[in-house]
């Protein structure tokens, strides 16, 4: 089968790779309809998350027709279109019993580099690298999906692929963000960063009651779409973001601060000089500029909600402000799992919609100039989904 | 000098220990997993409830990289019923390089420190 490999650093080739099988008795094929690209696969593609390998396949954010099950396997059928959640769960582990679904105990084979940098290690994920598991992803033809059973969700029949491809990370992710957050009635909210998981941690705040979502963002198009949701937005680069958001709260700050920008955040000034000079010689992991923003902006005895990405070390970490402002951190990566089945359900409602932050439908063979597209956020490029069924240079549906 | 050099060297526990999803008495009496049993026979063993019904602590004397994934595959079975995989999976090419260390770098990323 035809599959999207990483073959070094900013290089991705499509390559002819054998078909996956069934390795567990828990295990699905899952032919795939639809894959989209994530704003944390350019931490793979820009080298800044260790131990990927040239051939790697990538992706994990997906949908697809389930079309073979180990004999283990009780709930899906062959046949079924299937959205699968981007973090695999085991299911039968206490931290996946009790839905904090990305600390799964049992399905990153291969801890050691976590337990190193972070104490434990977490659960595995599709197509994002050997420390998250080594499983290969979904820019392809067909993956191999463990513990179908808990992983896969049933696509309602009205729900379109160019939104249920997003139930399986932006929607519910955006949606953990506000959660985490316990966004409520009469809170302000800002989210920092306006792609999909951002849109969709601006939607899930306003269906939680929040009275005002401020975006924060510096491209017009993605602004322009969160301005769409019913947010308020903050371009960056044109306005100083701490004195606009004390502005806009009458100097209280935002109740939740929502990050969903990560370890290659973006920025102006002199700290911006600084983290991208101490990233590129390794003397930091992650570029802490959104995060520190999050943490000074946010009120007293507020919430901080860290969706964005990060690997290890930011530097210049504001403990003062955390600890003296009585703030409440969290952050992790998506438990999927509690939200995918509700979000499905709301698609089929028509009650949210996903399927805007879709803006560049191509081919699988389209795959490196979709990366393209997309780490250079040119031609208004949100999310570049590649579906393997369509031929190359015509445009999917 | 000579004492901060000293001190900067704690003693390491030698016991390596997971949390079960499981009856401590499903891991002691004798019809206990015949898994468990082997790894008894060549390691002390420690096997007593965790708190907050959590379920069972495992603790394993002397456990180096083999033993530790054996380990993690007993819990595995123990709470899903297998032990995933992920060798035999879909590939590109790999290049000279990641073929003659590929084993090393899936050991060093498998085993873990202790």
């Amino acid at each position: 089968m035809k599959a999207l490999c990483w073959t070094g650093v900013n290089e991705v080739s499509v390559e002819e790779v054998p078909d996956p099988a069934i390795l567990n008795r828990q295990d699905a094929v899952i032919k795939v309809i639809a894959s989209s690209v994530c704003g944390s696969d350019l931490h793979l593609l820009d080298g800044y998350v260790p131990t990927m390998a040239a051939g790697d396949v990538l992706g994990h954010e997906f949908v697809g027709e389930v079309v073979e099950v180990g004999p283990d396997v009780r709930e899906r059928r062959v046949g079924e279109r299937v959205t699968v959640c981007s973090i695999i769960g085991c299911g039968g582990c206490h931290y996946c019993k009790q839905g904090l679904w990305s600390l799964c105990d049992n399905t990153n084979p291969n801890p050691g580099f976590l337990e190193k940098l972070n104490g434990h290690a977490t659960a595995g994920i599709f197509g994002y690298s050997h420390a998250m598991g080594g499983f290969a992803g979904s820019h392809a033809e067909y993956v191999r999906v463990p513990y179908a059973d808990v992983n896969a969700f049933p696509v309602p029949d009205g729900v379109p692929d160019a939104g249920a491809v997003f139930a399986s990370d932006a929607v519910p992710t955006g949606w953990m963000g506000a959660d985490l957050g316990e966004v409520g009635p009469g809170d302000v909210v800002a989210v920092w960063g306006c792609g999909g998981v951002g849109q969709m941690a601006a939607l899930a705040s306003l269906r939680m009651g929040a009275e005002r979502v401020i975006a924060i963002d510096r491209f017009p198009e993605r602004l322009a779409m969160a301005a769409a949701v019913g947010a308020e937005t903050l371009d960056y680069e044109r306005v100083d973001v701490l004195d606009a958001l004390k502005e806009l709260t009458g100097g209280r700050g935002p109740d939740v601060c929502i990050e969903a920008v990560g370890m290659e955040s973006h920025g102006t000034g002199a700290q911006y000089a600084y983290d991208r000079a101490k990233q590129a010689l390794r003397l930091e992991t992650d570029r802490g500029l959104s995060l520190r923003q999050a943490i000074h902006a946010c009120r007293k005895g507020g919430t901080v909600s860290v969706l964005g990405v990060f690997l290890g070390l930011v530097d210049k970490f504001p403990m003062g402000a955390v600890m003296n402002k009585g703030l409440t951190l969290r952050g992790a990566q998506q438990h999927g799992h509690r939200y995918i089945p509700m979000i499905l359900d709301l698609m089929s409602r028509g009650e949210i919609d996903a399927s805007p932050l879709l803006t560049h439908p191509l081919s699988l063979e389209d795959g490196p100039k979709g990366y393209e597209l997309f780490k250079r956020k040119e031609d208004g490029c949100v999310r570049a989904v590649f579906h393997p069924d369509v031929r190359p240079g015509t445009e999917a549906p | 000098m000579a004492r901060l050099a000293r001190e900067a060297k704690p003693e390491e526990t030698t016991w390596y220990a997971v949390t079960v999803r499981a009856d401590p008495a499903e891991l002691t009496g004798p019809d206990r997993p015949a898994a468990l049993a082997l790894l008894a026979e060549r390691h002390e063993l420690r096997i007593t409830p965790a708190p907050g019904g959590r379920g069972s602590e495992i603790a394993v004397r002397d456990a180096g990289g083999d033993t530790r994934e054996e380990v993690r595959a007993i819990k595995q079975v123990l709470e899903t019923g297998e032990a995933l995989v992920v060798e035999g999976q879909p590939e590109g090419h790999r290049t000279l390089l990641g073929r003659a260390g590929g084993p090393a770098f899936r050991q060093l990323t498998r085993r873990g420190p202790r």
